[in-house]
This record gives C-alpha cells, sequence and structure tokens, in this order.
C-alpha cells in the first residue's frame, strides 16, 4: 500500500482548503503525488460548507462534500496542516523551499475526539458553529468538520485550569504556541478562495441596520440543517416565517459607484434562482419569491434550463430592474423597494418582509499579500493573472492557480480548474513507478471450513461511549454470545495501542472474526479493516457495531437503554460477521496507454499533457486534419492570434514521440472496463479495421458551429455569422472599415422552445467583434438586439468599454424577434425598442448573427451507443456528476473535455483538457485496478433468465450470456444489490451484504434468549 | 403489566439514511432506544425478505429509509424501495398484520433532526399499534409448548 517514497521535495503545495483545494490535492494523491495541504482555518472546507443546497440539481452540499472531505482526511499522500500560512517561498520550480506559520489550536489533534465537552461548559473558549455570522474563525465549523477536532480561543478563556480539566481526553494543550516550519516543495496550487463582498457598506441597501435584509449566505446559513436555525426559515427580527421575500442582484458588482466593483461574480444569479426554488419547493403558496435582477446570467451546461424552471415550474417572479434603495416600512420591521419596470411608467412600491442581497465575490487582502509574498501578477481586478492559453498557470514557473482567486466562478469550473491545476502542478514531479494493491502486507490467513471464532472489543471512546453506556456490562455480555472466544474493553480504539493490541490478540487467540463496537463504520471501518488485514485477516471479516453516533450520543440521559441498546447492536454485530466470509477484491493488470477521440483543441491538449508525462496515447480524429473548431476562429476576446497557437499546437502533436496520431478513424466497436479496452477503427479511405487496446478513454469530439436558417443568413451577401464577421475583419479589413452601420442579433438559434440552452460564447463573442469593428472604424453605427447581456466574469469589462464607444445594445423578447428583410445591398432590421416603447427600423450594411455552437448530434448518439455513455437531452455528453466529477463520466474510465461537453471558450476547452489529464493520471497511477468487493454474483444454477435483474440495473451492467443466465460484470458493477433484491429466484447475492449476514443481524436483534 | 416496548428494525442506506442517523447522534439529538439499524448500500438492497423475515422474527416495526427522491446515490434505487414497501404492505394486509407495521421514509444524510423525529413518530406510532401479532403467536406457541412439556 505504501508505495511511495517520502522525499519531501517531491511534494505538492495546496494552499486552501476549500472545494478548489481539496480537488486538486485528492487528484494528486489519487495519482501517488504526495500533497501538503495548508489552510489558515481551522478546518477545511471552504465558503461550500456553508452553503445550504447547490445548483442545478439542488443536492444537499453536505452530503455532497462531506465524504470528500473525510476521504480527503484519510488519504496517506495528504498531509494537512489547519491554522497555517505561507510566510515565505524561495528556490525554483522543482525545488521550492517555504515557510510557514501555524497558529495554536491549544488542541492535541491526536487526542480530540471532538466529543464536545469542552464546547458544552466552556462555550466562550470554544470556537464552533459559526450561527449566521460565516466569517466567524471557528473549528467546528460544521458538524463534519475536518480534521474532526475543536480549537480553542484562548484569550476568550478565564478559567483555563477549568477548561483543561473538562477534556476527558487530555487534549488540551494550553501552552500551545505558534510553530513556524521550513520544507521543500516541487510545485504549488493557489486555491485560496475569494470572500464575499459585505453589503453593510452600501448604506442604501441596508445590511447591518435593517435585522431582514440578509446575505445570499446568510440565507443559505438560514435555510441549511447544520445552520443557527437547524434549517427554520425564520427572519432574523421576530423569528416568523416570511411570506414575501426578494433577491436583489448585482448588490456591489457591475456597478461604477463607491465600494462597487465593474465585474460580474458568475455564480449570483444561480444561487439567487436556488435559493428561490428550494424556498418554493419547502413552502410552495407559503412564501413568495421576487427577484429583481439585470441581466439574468445562466450561462453554464443546462443553467438556462434551470432559469425556465424556476419561472414556469416553481412560480418564481421575475422583474427586471436594479432597485435604488431599500427603505424599512414602519412600523414593524418589513421592507418597501421601489421599481420601474419597462411596463408600467414610473415607479411601483412594494413591500417584502425578507430581503436578500446577492453579493458576488472580492479578492481579500490575504491573497493579494500571499501574491506579493510569491511575486504573483493579478490582474486589474485582483485576482491573479494568468494567460489565455495556460488558463492555471500564472507568471512564476511552477506555480499555478484554481478556484475563485483566478477569477469568480462556481463550484463546477473550479473542480475542473482545481484538477487542471493538479495536472500543471505534477509536472514537477517525476512520475511515479505506480502502486500495487497489497504491497508489503501478510499473506492472508485461509479461514474457510474453521468455525468462527470471534473477538469483541468495545471502545469506550474517552466518555464519549463510556459516559452513556456500562462498558464492562457490555463486554460481559457480548463473552457469553454464541462463537465469541474474546470479550474485552477496548478504550480509545481507534488508538495506536488499541489497533496493536487487536492485531496481537487476533494472533494470539487465533481469531478469525472481529466485531469492533465504536463510532460509526463510516468514518472508523477502513482503519479496522486496515488493522485486521494487516494481522493476516481478510479485511471483510470485522463488523462494527456503531455504539457512540447512533448509541451513546442519541441516549445520554438513558444509561440504562443505552447500554441494552448496545449489548443488541454487539449482539447483531456478533451474528453478522458470523455469517460473513472472506471477500476477494478484483485486481486486474491496468493498461496505461490511452485513447484521446477528437484532435481538436481539448483532445490535443489532453494527449500533450499524457505524452509529456510518459504515457502512450492513441489520438484518433474522424477527418483528415486535427484542429477541430479552432481551426475556425481567428482571434479570442483577448486578441490573441488564435491560428498561430493552433499551428503550433498541432505541429508539437505531431511530433510528438509519445502520441499516435490517426486520422480518418471512425469508431466501429467497443468493449472492456478501465484499464482494459479495446476500441475498433474503420481507417482511411480504404477502411482497413485497427483494434486499439487502452486503459482510459476520453472523449473530446467537439461541436459544430450552428447556422440556422434565419435572418436571410445564406440567402442575403450581407448577413453572416460572428464566426464568418471573424474571418472578415482578419482577411478583409479594408473593406470592412468601410461599413458604416451594422446590425447584431443575439441568441439566434439558442434559448429557444427547440434548443433552450444558451451557446455561452456568444456575448462575449459579440463584444469582441464589436470592439474590433470599432477598432478599424470608430464611426460605425453598431446595434446589438439582446435578450440578456451574459458578458459574465471579467468579459464584462469588453461590454462596458463597447458602451463606452458607443455601441447601441437593445433588448428584445423572446415573443418579439427582430424582423430583417433585404434593402438591396443592405438589410432592414426592425424591432421594439423597450425604453421608447415603439418599433424602430435601422438598415445596416451588415446584419450579423450571434449564433453559438450546437452537439454534434449524430457523432455524439453513435458513440454514446456503442461506448454506453449518456447525453444531455441536447445531444452533449453527460458528466458522472456535476460538481463533484465535472469531467468525469458515469462510464468508469471514460472522461470529457472541450465542446463535446457543452458550448465553451477555447480557453475553458484547455482547462478541461489539463482536468482530464489528471482525472486520467488519477486513474491510471496504479499497477492493478481494485474493482471492491461488494459487487453482485449470479448463481447461475438458478437463474430463471426471467430479466428482471436486467431491467432493474440502474447501470445496465447484467445480460444475458450464451448459457441463458444472467451475468454482471463486476467490473462494471457500481454494488448497489438492487438486482439481487429484485431476483426472484435469489439468484443474485451482493458480496459483503448477502442475505445471509444481514438475515443473522435480525436474528441477532430478535432471537429471544430463553 | 409493564410498558410494551416495541423493537423496530431500521434498513438505513449507506449514503443518505445512515449518515443522517450519525449526524443525529453527531447533533445530541435523542430518539427511542428501541430502533436498531441496519445497514444496507442502498434502500433498492432491501429485499421483500429482509421485511418479512424481520417481522416474522418478531419485530414490531419495520423501517426502509433512504435518500430523498432524485438523490440517491444509485440513481434510482429509492424509488424501487417505495414500490417494493407498498408491495410488502400489500402483502402484510392479506396477512391480518397491520400495514402501518412497515413504513418507508427518505432524507437526506444532513438531516439528523429529521431521522430522530421519524424515529420517535414511529416508535409511537408502533407502540399504539401494540405487539406484533406474528409475535404474540411465538410467545403463545413458545407457552404452550412448556405447558405440554410441564405436563
Amino acid at each position: 500500500m505504501t508505495d511511495q517514497t517520502t522525499d519531501q521535495n517531491k511534494t505538492v503545495l495546496v494552499i486552501g482548503g476549500g472545494v478548489g483545494g481539496i480537488k486538486a490535492a485528492m487528484d494528486l494523491s489519487e495519482a501517488s503525488q504526495n500533497v501538503l495541504l495548508i489552510d489558515k482555518a481551522a478546518a477545511i472546507g471552504g465558503l461550500m460548507t456553508q452553503l445550504d443546497r447547490t445548483f442545478p440539481t439542488n443536492n444537499c452540499d453536505l452530503c455532497t462534500i462531506s465524504p470528500r472531505l473525510s476521504a480527503g482526511s484519510r488519504q496517506q499522500h495528504i498531509e494537512l496542516l489547519p491554522l497555517t500560512q505561507l510566510t515565505g517561498l524561495s528556490g525554483e520550480a522543482g525545488n521550492f523551499t517555504i515557510t510557514m506559520t501555524s497558529a495554536p489550536r491549544y488542541i492535541d489533534l491526536e487526542k480530540c475526539t471532538a466529543c464536545g465537552e469542552c464546547h458544552k461548559k466552556y462555550p466562550e473558549c470554544v470556537r464552533f458553529n459559526p450561527g449566521l455570522d460565516h466569517r466567524a474563525p471557528t473549528c467546528m465549523r460544521y458538524p463534519q468538520a475536518t480534521p474532526q477536532a475543536f480549537s480553542i480561543d484562548m484569550a476568550a478563556c478565564k478559567d483555563v485550569d477549568g477548561l483543561v480539566k473538562v477534556c476527558p481526553a487530555n487534549a488540551i494543550l494550553r501552552d500551545d504556541t505558534e510553530k513556524q516550519h521550513t520544507r521543500t516543495v516541487s510545485s504549488v496550487i493557489l486555491a485560496t478562495g475569494a470572500e464575499l463582498f459585505d453589503p453593510g457598506k452600501l448604506d442604501h441597501l441596508g445590511h447591518g441596520r435593517y435585522p431582514n435584509v440578509v446575505t445570499g449566505l446568510e440565507y443559505e446559513r438560514i435555510m441549511s440543517a447544520s445552520g443557527p436555525t437547524l434549517g427554520q426559515l425564520v427572519r432574523p427580527s421576530d423569528g416568523k416565517q416570511p411570506t414575501r421575500v426578494a433577491w436583489i442582484q448585482c448588490a456591489g458588482s457591475r456597478g461604477i459607484n463607491r465600494e462597487d466593483v465593474s465585474y460580474c461574480s458568475s455564480v449570483c444569479c444561480m444561487y439567487a434562482l436556488k435559493e428561490a426554488i428550494v424556498t418554493k419547493e419547502r413552502f410552495q403558496d407559503d412564501i413568495e419569491t421576487t427577484i429583481f435582477y439585470m441581466d439574468m446570467r445562466t450561462f453554464g451546461k443546462d443553467y438556462e434550463a434551470y432559469y425556465q424552471r424556476a419561472k414556469d415550474q416553481y412560480g418564481v417572479r421575475m422583474v427586471r430592474c436594479r432597485p435604488h434603495s431599500i427603505i424599512p416600512d414602519q412600523p414593524g420591521d418589513d421592507l418597501a423597494i421601489s421599481y420601474a419596470t419597462d411596463a408600467g411608467a414610473g415607479l411601483t412600491t412594494e413591500k417584502f418582509d425578507m430581503v436578500v442581497l446577492s453579493t458576488g465575490f472580492r479578492p481579500t487582502a490575504a491573497a493579494t499579500q500571499l501574491a506579493a509574498t510569491l511575486g504573483i501578477e493579478l490582474n486589474p481586478h485582483h485576482f491573479a493573472k494568468t494567460q489565455s492559453f495556460q488558463p492555471v498557470t500564472t507568471n512564476k514557473p511552477g506555480i499555478y492557480v484554481c478556484g475563485v482567486f483566478e477569477s469568480p466562478k462556481d463550484i463546477p469550473e473550479t473542480m475542473v480548474q482545481a484538477s487542471a491545476a493538479a495536472c500543471m502542478a505534477s509536472k514537477h514531479l517525476p512520475r511515479t513507478n505506480g502502486a500495487t494493491e497489497s504491497d508489503d502486507l501478510p499473506p492472508e490467513r485461509d479461514v474457510t471450513g474453521e468455525e468462527p471464532r470471534i473477538g469483541v472489543f468495545v471502545c469506550d471512546c474517552g466518555q464519549n461511549i463510556g459516559g452513556a453506556i456500562d462498558v464492562q456490562s457490555v463486554v460481559a455480555e457480548a463473552a457469553k454470545y454464541p462463537n465469541v472466544v474474546l470479550s474485552e474493553m477496548s478504550g480509545h480504539g481507534c488508538g495506536k495501542e488499541a489497533l496493536e493490541r487487536i492485531q496481537q490478540m487476533v494472533v494470539e487467540k487465533n481469531l478469525n472474526r472481529v466485531v469492533i463496537g465504536a463510532c460509526s463504520p463510516r468514518t472508523h471501518e477502513e482503519l479496522f479493516q486496515q488493522t485486521i488485514r494487516q494481522a493476516g485477516l481478510n479485511k471483510y471479516l470485522v463488523a462494527v457495531a456503531n455504539i457512540r453516533d447512533q448509541n451513546a450520543w442519541v441516549h445520554a440521559g438513558a444509561p440504562e437503554l443505552a447500554t441494552a441498546k448496545a449489548k443488541k447492536q454487539i449482539r447483531m454485530a456478533v451474528f453478522g460477521v458470523a455469517e460473513s466470509g472472506p471477500l476477494k477484491e478484483y485486481l486486474l493488470p491496468m493498461n496505461k496507454e490511452i485513447l484521446v477521440l477528437g484532435g481538436g483543441v481539448a483532445g490535443m491538449n489532453s494527449a500533450l499533457e499524457l505524452a509529456d508525462r510518459g504515457f502512450k496515447v492513441f489520438l484518433a480524429e474522424r477527418n483528415g486534419r486535427l484542429g477541430g473548431l479552432t481551426a475556425l476562429v481567428r482571434r479570442n476576446l483577448e486578441g490573441d492570434d488564435v491560428q498561430a497557437f493552433l499551428t503550433q499546437l498541432v505541429d508539437r502533436t505531431n511530433a510528438h514521440e509519445n502520441i499516435e496520431v490517426i486520422t480518418n478513424a471512425i469508431v466501429v466497436d467497443h468493449q472492456g472496463m478501465p484499464g482494459k479496452f479495446t476500441t475498433g477503427f474503420q481507417i482511411g479511405p480504404r477502411m482497413y479495421y485497427r483494434a486499439i487496446e487502452h486503459g482510459a478513454t476520453v472523449m473530446a469530439t467537439g461541436a459544430l458551429a450552428r447556422r440556422p436558417n434565419q435572418y436571410l443568413l445564406d440567402r442575403h451577401k450581407a448577413v453572416m455569422t460572428q464566426l464568418d464577421l471573424d474571418s472578415l475583419l482578419e482577411d478583409q479589413s479594408a473593406q470592412v472599415s468601410e461599413w458604416q452601420s451594422l446590425v447584431m442579433i443575439q441568441c439566434v438559434g439558442s434559448r429557444t422552445a427547440d434548443n433552450p440552452n444558451c451557446s455561452r460564447i456568444c456575448c462575449q463573442t459579440a463584444m469582441k467583434n464589436a470592439l474590433r469593428l470599432l477598432d478599424l472604424n470608430p464611426d460605425m453605427r453598431i446595434f446589438v438586439l439582446y435578450r440578456d447581456m451574459r458578458t459574465f466574469g471579467f468579459s464584462e469589462d469588453a461590454y462596458i468599454e463597447a458602451r463606452r464607444r458607443g455601441v447601441i445594445f437593445v433588448r428584445y423578447e423572446s415573443e418579439t424577434p427582430p424582423q430583417a428583410e433585404a434593402a438591396g445591398a443592405q438589410v432592414a432590421v426592425r424591432f421594439t425598442d423597450p425604453i421608447l416603447g415603439r418599433p424602430v427600423e435601422v438598415t445596416a450594411d451588415r446584419l450579423v448573427l450571434s449564433t453559438g455552437l450546437m452537439a454534434d448530434d449524430e457523432t455524439t448518439e453513435d458513440l454514446a451507443a456503442i461506448f454506453h455513455l449518456n447525453r444531455t437531452e441536447d445531444g452533449y455528453f453527460l458528466e458522472e456528476h456535476v460538481k463533484l466529477k465535472p469531467v468525469d463520466m458515469s462510464v468508469p474510465g471514460f472522461f470529457v473535455a472541450g465542446t463535446a461537453h457543452s458550448p465553451r471558450t477555447i480557453r475553458d476547452s484547455i482547462t478541461q483538457a489539463q482536468a482530464v489529464a489528471a482525472r486520467v493520471q488519477a486513474l491510471l497511477a496504479r499497477n492493478t485496478i481494485n474493482l471492491g468487493a461488494t459487487v453482485a454474483r449470479v448463481d447461475a444454477t438458478k437463474c430463471a433468465t426471467c430479466l428482471a435483474c436486467v431491467r432493474a440495473c440502474p447501470y445496465q451492467v447484467p445480460f444475458i450470456n450464451e448459457d441463458r443466465s444472467s451475468e454482471i460484470d463486476p467490473a462494471k458493477c457500481h454494488g448497489c444489490g438492487i438486482c439481487a433484491a429484485e431476483c426472484p429466484a435469489k439468484a443474485i447475492q451482493l458480496s459483503r451484504f448477502e442475505d445471509e449476514p444481514i438475515l443473522a443481524q435480525l436474528e441477532g436483534l430478535l432471537e429471544r434468549i430463553a | 403489566m409493564q410498558t410494551f416496548e416495541p423493537v423496530i428494525v431500521a434498513f438505513c442506506c449507506h449514503y443518505c439514511a445512515y449518515t443522517a442517523a450519525d449526524m443525529a447522534g453527531s447533533m445530541r439529538l435523542s430518539y427511542p432506544a428501541n430502533v436498531k439499524i441496519v445497514r444496507v448500500p442502498c434502500s433498492g438492497k432491501v429485499d421483500t425478505i429482509h421485511m418479512m423475515k424481520a417481522l416474522e422474527k418478531g419485530a414490531d416495526g419495520v423501517l426502509v429509509a433512504g435518500c430523498l427522491d432524485g438523490d440517491c446515490h444509485f440513481k434510482n434505487g429509492n424509488t424501487k424501495a417505495v414500490r417494493r414497501v407498498a408491495l410488502v404492505q400489500e402483502t402484510l394486509k392479506e396477512l391480518g398484520i397491520e400495514p402501518e407495521r412497515l413504513s418507508m421514509v427518505t432524507m437526506s444524510a444532513g438531516m439528523g433532526t429529521r431521522f430522530a423525529q421519524i424515529a420517535t413518530d414511529f416508535t409511537e406510532e408502533i407502540r399504539k399499534l401494540g405487539p406484533n401479532p406474528v409475535c404474540a403467536g411465538i410467545e403463545a406457541k413458545a407457552a404452550a409448548g412448556a405447558v405440554a412439556k410441564a405436563n
């Protein structure tokens, strides 16, 4: 298991333990690279742990991230230093020397069991739940905090002696001091995040003065089950449930006034919609929800559909207006908002009993300071500066950035950047030799045929268990249970001594099963499994009875009931484990070659990153040349020469010794599992067949530029798409500069009934081209007809610049789109001006349509069928999990990058490509494939071929084989056991959760003792 | 006669309900000790046999607890569990056992409060229903056997 060198100079430093930092650390650790993760807070988790739910799935956030965190804390390659800040860095990429300062925690992490005694007796000294104040310096910021330990605020503590005594684990260190460390690292990932704007600085919005004006994050805390009101939606002033809640967008963003920033924070539209939807889901018509906005910026994958659902399905009211101020409506704590819309003349005033300010991200002073320490350049908005085609690379070699410190972004994009940063940071480390399961472990003892010999170990966990349960009597009782040959107390069972004692007893007493009465198996089962495995037992021969979290903590006031229940729980575990057998984890040798499908920017970048790391890559392209969609683009928003970049990329790809480029290749068949795939192609004009064996597959098959039959496109010479204009601007600038007037229409073919999603790139593209037109001819009259300007993030700057330079923006509604007809060599465009409230006609020299991208439906449909991949309704490939695994696909071993995932810019495609390279490295780091042991097995002699399993499996794994029996490929089985429950012949059993141990547990609980 | 203390088996899915039960503990919420948890990977794994055997062996109530609708870790195991529980309830009716003794509930992993509330409410409901009639049968039989033996 521990195959890696612990050489410290082969470590990546990750600064910031939010989702981005955690993801980067976990990707590196999965690839067997060492990580030092530091965070200035007492627990990792960052901002995400403070959220109630996340869009677009409205999942509970803690559920989503807490397994990540505890998994993170378990990862053997990750060293976590909380309460720690970087103070200095010297040296160069591959060999940095860093200095850090750790603030005192006053708690020994090794000893603290998070029992909470200190917090109970001395709440003022112990940092715990932040309540509404998300900025409080806390430790147990949320119930599943990692590390699972408190921290002490010594300055606030008056009775230090009392506090030290109250801790049953002796974990309080009264003389803890600040510590300095010096280390050597190879590369650095900055994931320091940002803070949220404090709207108290804007007096007209009344935050901090009127109690019922809260920020979006405070509203999350109020809604959160782990928040100060335990999830009760009540307003702060009087604890009453509100009936009318309003959101005000862009509070402090997209403004030019005092305290405002000019950029867009990219996430607030979605989180306001989410908060409104969740409110509606919970309270339906009891609460009215209204969102005041300027442009609804739902530009992410499937986000537009979410916006439509908010309006149509949930009845969230949308008002397009930026209200100036919030005024108290006295008497009472209600609030009045005055606003104007296109429809009515003058101001309308409405009362709300709660107002939520959608505040955006601000760079932190600490991050700015850190950038100065490291010598990192920042952009004019004080976020980390990176290059267009190197999206996570800072100006300083060896230092990379991800997440909101790079630019405002949501969780999925942060996760993608984090993986990309992990990929880039790993360049400065040597490639690991690969890890093999079961290295340096003693051989497993064969226990088949033996009568069960069970050892029971019951923890008291300090007072945690012992405080409620009479552990002695449980131990004495357990000794009487069938097959139990040893029953003893184990103190802190997870401590080093106790674990060694268990191992010693396994050998000495020749135990072949172990039961631990302890805390939750969710957190500690793996530890106990490793423990008995090291003692020579199969790891599946241990059962953990959860007598802490599900007993002692629940029944603290009723020791007799708790003790009786603990006896039953141990009895259930004893009966269950007696029926459990040793299980084999499925191992296969790993094929470390990679197939990349699609030779566009995403495919080539993935291929190059992997090939540079020594992996052999097959790059298969359907067409005769590399380049993909990018071959059509001349300039990006930043003004770079895209073709120069592409030429270099293609040359490097073709020349790379580890890349085999196969053009004119069409996929025809596929089989296998991660680490062992075979894909068949028909290649070239002769269509000869070739099978390629590979361990991982990258889908980078791209999208198509849309060219709809609308607005005289391809029927009138003056009508073109933005891509056409891009080329003309480069090739025929003299001709272009003679144009006097030009109209752009946004959302042509997008955000419509038949194509409901937003193409994401068109608003930026229109700004880019408008500004280039004005560079050629500053007097050109340019009209942009739009529905919502979605120049998110820093591209808002281009929108501001376009307005400043005289571009006229006119909004239209989807019901009344602009009309165009030929007027000689010109085009007459008619539209309604919402401010004038009347129709306007412009005769323009050119009409430019923003047509966006569309999925390559035919290709993705074929590939989805061959590879069993999922697609969105509009034909893009679907990722495994929007938030947690944004570039993994639901079929293990498959990854997606670029516009095959969703419309995106070249820069975003490169980020995804690098992220995919990190994920592939993580998958291929091992020399073997461990398929786990929890898989369903079919007993062919019992199978009646009824197809119940085939229908029931959520992943379409079971199939009927040549022997007319159901067969389940362990490589594909996810281990849910649904098929086992559905099988009427009981021909299927799920390993680890077979009927026998489950029924035996029931027996253990229910068998009447004479 | 002492008050009736029902025995309740709760099949909890690993990803949501079992985590919620842990969470209830972390939050130090109290609920009746009558509820004993059996961990399963997914509520969709809870077989008809498991529910029936629990009742046959004398459990007074059985809970099947899964993830919220749409949040199942395995896509749709919880909806399969809902359907299966409804079917078993029908069977119970035919057997003359109150179908209320079996219940399907859903929650997210963060809902410790909900878990504790459900455990409390369900225990009360079963307490009102009284002992499982199957269990009464077993005891009567055992008693009869003892009497016969004594004779």
